[in-house]
């Protein structure tokens, strides 16, 4: 009896030791390569298939015109909108990552902190692609550098949405300026104690951050061999506390989550006068308010101060990953889904993608008047929003974490439990934070 | 919990039952071979998706990450002592995480249990009638699964939608269900509704247990049903409220699902509303290591209140 | 029904105004029971425009047949794939749970072993394990050996019930008479055949129980499945609604789906609970002895 407990007892303990050992052994091998340094661009013999993740609705059509054109580089697409960056990152975790994944602009830091894509400089034609696209993308994609990591794909250059019988009705121009918008939004609401100009969402660091790109506030930068984290930047806080006067003077309402129901249902009644949105939002007011026809114009967005720089507000680009293999084929089907007009059109009419490459911005469709907007062409006010965004904007590495803490730290601030420029602090201290935590050198810009 | 982490795969789930011993255990019972093949199959599974990652957490809970290699260097893991669990325990995310938990659980679990006692005092009195239409419809909302009934709740408590903010709204009542203030109390509203039914009928089935004879005397003596209630029937089903209760504190600090649907529909729920939700959100920042700390710290709450409070009430009870 | 026979007349007196009490109380809490149920059959029956447009507890338009044909062919049928999921781990898993906990607790009640008792302990430690503590750890674990986003990952965890050990423990040590075993012994059965044609068949009815806690835990359970999936075909219906819930701020139209969906997935299970009700209470009680 003895005995066998005993042995029972060694058989035990050794397997757990050899499963922790493994266990062990699995994680800290996770990302032994080093920087990735240009990987080779050589043609591949015969037929490839390449794996694409995006979640752009309709992109299956769009994929199946390539495979018709293309016979010898095959496209498998996968929609991966549900967990768009869970399953990228999993993915990249048990090396099952595509050849070509949709990542957002300020996701890319992110990713390339955790080593998710290869250089595509080693081919001609992916460095000859940077005088097809608008020249901010090219430079968020480039990350400021000579490296070809992904290509843009949309972009959201922001403008204002106005009902122009709203402000026709209290005798007020369309506001040019931020100031002359505040001051509007109070006469409104002086005049209306149901109308507010806009709605703040909490909830939404993305826009937050459009608006933040678009005073030039720079959040994060690297020198000195550390990055330079000033999200809390006096442009910043110019912004923060602008939109907190109107909060507390409840010219702007907080109530309201954007695209919801609930958003929708108060444009109906007349209660919003303007929206602060981007390109592709233009449809969401075509299709959802279909009754407001005529009433809404697309104008450049209000500046601050003569500055007439303009702000994006999300986008995509289409990145390299790891471990492709056909790294030539790769960089001539991103090349064509990018800058193709066949296929701009395509995911144009499809996606509702609002193009990054600058041949996609004369697409027909892109020209022509919108019926829904009196016939006006809004997609020129985009346009000129696109060609005036800063290009030396950039995201940092734990983008993602910094955005979840600016909304708690905003929603709390909506709710009346400190201040929107508090919350920027807060940002600040949770990017070094989560940078620090995750062994990033970095430090509080000047 | 360490303690029995530790220990415990060493008796357990032996890969190879050894087979040669012929000898039988105390009064002709089994032979060793054959008692490891009825425990080996829940063991062994046990031991992998229970003990193991326990162990995991525990080791990855002592890891930092470090990186070599300039703007996006390469990074690797180390040794780091307890830095996750110095920077968990100076994280104010943390605590008030921790702290809003306590509140709910201190209101809320009192609530419910008192509820549930009370009905399962009532069904067991002669004074109710269509006792079975209570039993089941109390009970009812424990076969909806969580993420469910906050979606259900959140209809009744959404302004646009609510047929319960409407008829308030007649009386002259605007109640914001999910504004700063009250979002808490949603959240707690959607576990009291879900589970006082399921501790009644544990309560409940407890009392079915007792021996009529017991309080027949007293019934005899002219003792009121209600002085009956709470002089006899309540001190014997006392072990059935400590285990509600142990139950219902390991599920307060586990509270995930309801609080992840509110938060879809207000922004007064935060991404580190509750310590789950927390370490799920510095999980997706790739901070694995300190999320497992998170992770440890929980469960280590979790072990200190349910046995703290079993010790607590079995030696009230003088057992 | 019988009031105590001393004291009669007092006590008639009582219970007249307590039952009226007593009635209006139990039905203050029935009407906060059952209030959301009837909300969601409700708003299941009626056409996208009228959640917002008309009163959320009266009927308008009928329109359930219309809600669950969108349901069910919303995304090429994804939901009924939901449904079936959660059937598939939820039965398949309680199932094998309830085997493996029902052949451990035995061995634990009727076996004399040395380590017995430290090994009850260490389950009774399980019991109290928070499981969502452990779906991280599990992620990553999985992930290392390619299990993350297949039906194992959701699966095998879901077996391990420690309560339904615990539970086998006492219906054992209960329901199974140690002389049954010895006379089966002496007949020279093997253990595994005693198990099998004997006692579970005494067993049966707290198996049953413990079929239903580990079935409702699965069914339940919306942590592990969101941190171990991606693939939505792979969704139990939780998980699935949960996601839809998150869109509709930006798809108002599936609101109503989310509502039938919610509608359509509790039914079956209140369905099985009622018809089995006595199982609860058996297992409740029994559960609540020790």
């Amino acid at each position: 009896m003895r005995n066998t407990a005993s042995r029972v007892r060694l058989a035990a303990a050794v397997t757990a030791v050899a499963s922790i050992a493994v266990l062990a052994g699995c994680s800290s091998s996770g990302h032994s390569d080093g920087t990735s340094a240009a990987a080779s661009c050589a043609p591949a013999k015969g037929k490839v298939t390449l794996q694409y993740w995006n979640t752009v609705p309709g992109m299956d059509k769009v994929v199946a015109l390539w495979n018709q054109q293309n016979p010898n580089i095959q496209v498998q697409m996968k929609n991966i909108s549900n967990d768009q960056y869970g399953t990228i990152s999993n993915a990249l975790k048990a090396g099952t990552a595509p050849d070509l994944a949709q990542v957002g602009y300020d996701e890319l830091p992110n990713l390339r902190t955790q080593n998710a894509f290869v250089d595509a400089s080693a081919c001609d034609a992916a460095t000859a692609a940077k005088s097809k696209f608008v020249p901010w993308t090219w430079s968020q994609t480039s990350f400021g550098g000579t490296g070809v990591f992904a290509f843009p794909q949309d972009t959201g250059p922001m403008a204002l949405y106005v009902r122009s019988d709203i402000f026709a009705k209290y005798h007020l121009p369309v506001p040019k300026t931020w100031d002359e918008y505040a001051a509007d939004a109070q006469k409104m609401h002086a005049a209306d104690k149901n109308l507010t100009m806009t709605f703040f969402d909490p909830n939404n660091a993305e826009w937050f951050n459009g608006l933040l790109w678009q005073n030039s506030a720079k959040m994060y930068a690297y020198s000195n061999d550390k990055w330079q984290v000033s999200v809390d930047s006096a442009q910043s806080k110019q912004v923060a506390d602008y939109w907190q006067k109107l909060i507390d003077a409840k010219t702007v309402r907080t109530d309201l989550a954007n695209g919801s129901t609930q958003m929708y249902a108060a444009y109906q009644k007349d209660q919003i006068a303007s929206y602060v949105g981007a390109a592709w939002g233009y449809s969401m007011f075509r299709d959802n308010l279909p009754s407001q026809a005529g009433k809404w114009s697309i104008v450049p967005m209000p500046t601050w101060g003569t500055n007439a720089a303009s702000g994006d507000w999300g986008g995509s680009t289409v990145a390299f990953m790891k471990g492709s293999t056909h790294l030539y084929e790769s960089v001539k089907f991103n090349s064509w889904l990018n800058t193709d007009p066949q296929a701009l059109a395509l995911e144009n009419k499809l996606g509702g993608l609002y193009p990054a490459a600058t041949a996609g911005l004369q697409l027909p469709s892109l020209s022509q008047g919108v019926p829904y907007y009196n016939n006006e062409k809004i997609f020129d006010v985009f346009a000129e929003s696109s060609r005036n965004i800063d290009t030396s904007f950039a995201w940092g590495p734990t983008q993602k974490t910094v955005n979840l803490s600016l909304q708690d730290a905003m929603a709390k601030a909506a709710a009346g439990n400190g201040t929107l420029t508090g919350a920027l602090s807060t940002s600040q201290a949770t990017a070094l934070k989560s940078m620090k935590d995750l062994a990033i050198p970095a430090e509080a810009g000047k | 919990m360490t303690d029995t982490e530790t220990r415990a795969p060493r008796v357990v789930a032996a890969p190879e039952p050894p087979r040669r011993r012929r000898r039988r255990l105390g009064g002709g019972g089994p032979r060793a071979g054959t008692i490891a093949a009825f425990l080996t199959p829940f063991f062994l599974p046990f031991v992998l998706f229970y003990l193991v990652p326990v162990g995991y957490a525990l080791w990855q809970s002592f890891r930092v990450v470090r990186r070599t290699g300039g703007q996006y260097g390469t990074s690797y893991t180390t040794f780091g002592g307890f830095h996750q669990y110095a920077q968990v325990l100076q994280n104010s995310e943390f605590w008030s995480s921790i702290g809003r938990i306590g509140l709910f659980g201190v209101v809320q679990v009192p609530v419910m249990l008192f509820v549930a006692l009370v009905m399962a005092l009532l069904l067991d009195t002669p004074l109710l009638k269509i006792k079975a239409f209570f039993r089941i419809s109390a009970f009812l909302p424990y076969a909806v699964p969580g993420v469910i009934a906050a979606i259900m709740w959140s209809y009744l408590y959404s302004p646009q939608l609510s047929p319960v903010v409407d008829l308030l709204g007649h009386l002259g009542l605007h109640p914001d269900f999910l504004g700063p203030g009250a979002v808490l109390w949603s959240a707690a509203n959607v576990s009291t509704w879900l589970w006082t039914g399921y501790n009644m009928l544990i309560m409940y089935s407890a009392l079915q247990a007792i021996p009529q004879e017991l309080y027949e005397a007293a019934k005899l003596d002219g003792a009121s049903n209600w002085a009956i209630a709470w002089r006899i029937k309540v001190p014997i089903i006392a072990p059935s409220i400590v285990l509600t209760t142990v139950f219902s504190i390991i599920g307060t600090l586990q509270l995930y699902a309801e609080p992840a649907v509110l938060r879809q529909i207000s922004s007064n729920i935060s991404s580190t509303f509750t310590p789950n939700m927390l370490a799920y959100t510095v999980a997706s920042g790739n901070n694995y290591q300190q999320a497992a700390a998170i992770s440890v710290v929980i469960a280590l709450i979790t072990f200190v209140l349910s046995f703290g409070f079993m010790r607590l009430t079995s030696k009230r009870a003088g057992l | 029904m019988s009031t105590p026979t001393a004291g009669r007349r007092s006590a008639s007196r009582e219970s007249l105004a307590s039952r009226t009490a007593v009635m209006a109380l139990m039905l203050v809490l029935m009407i906060y029971f059952l209030l959301p149920v009837y909300f969601l059959i409700v708003a299941a029956t009626k056409p996208q425009g009228d959640l917002a447009a008309t009163n959320g507890l009266a009927f308008s338009h009928f329109n359930l047949f219309d809600n669950l044909h969108t349901l069910f062919t919303r995304s090429d049928g994804i939901f009924l794939k939901w449904a079936l999921n959660s059937v598939i781990y939820a039965v398949l898993g309680a199932g094998v749970g309830t085997l493996i906990s029902a052949m451990c607790g035995y061995a634990l009640a009727k076996f004399a072993f040395r380590g017995r008792e430290f090994l009850f302990s260490v389950v009774l430690g399980g019991v109290l394990v928070p499981t969502t503590a452990l779906a991280l750890p599990l992620f990553l674990l999985f992930s290392s050996i390619g299990l993350v986003n297949t039906y194992w990952a959701v699966f095998l965890p879901s077996i391990v019930s420690p309560f339904g050990v615990y539970l086998a423990r006492i219906f054992a040590s209960a329901a199974v008479p140690e002389e049954l075993l010895e006379s089966a012994r002496l007949d020279g059965a093997g253990e595994f055949r005693t198990f099998f044609s004997v006692a579970s068949r005494l067993m049966a009815p707290s198996l049953v129980t413990i079929f239903l806690f580990q079935f409702v835990a699965i069914w339940n359970n919306f942590f592990l499945p969101m941190v171990m999936l991606q693939k939505e075909s792979l969704f139990p219906v939780t998980l699935g609604l949960f996601e839809w819930n998150g869109q509709t701020a930006r798809a108002p139209l599936l609101q109503e789906s989310v509502i039938t969906g919610s509608l359509v997935s509790i039914v079956p299970v209140i369905i099985v609970f009622v018809l089995l009700q006595r199982f609860w209470r058996t297992g409740l009680a029994a559960g609540s002895l020790k």
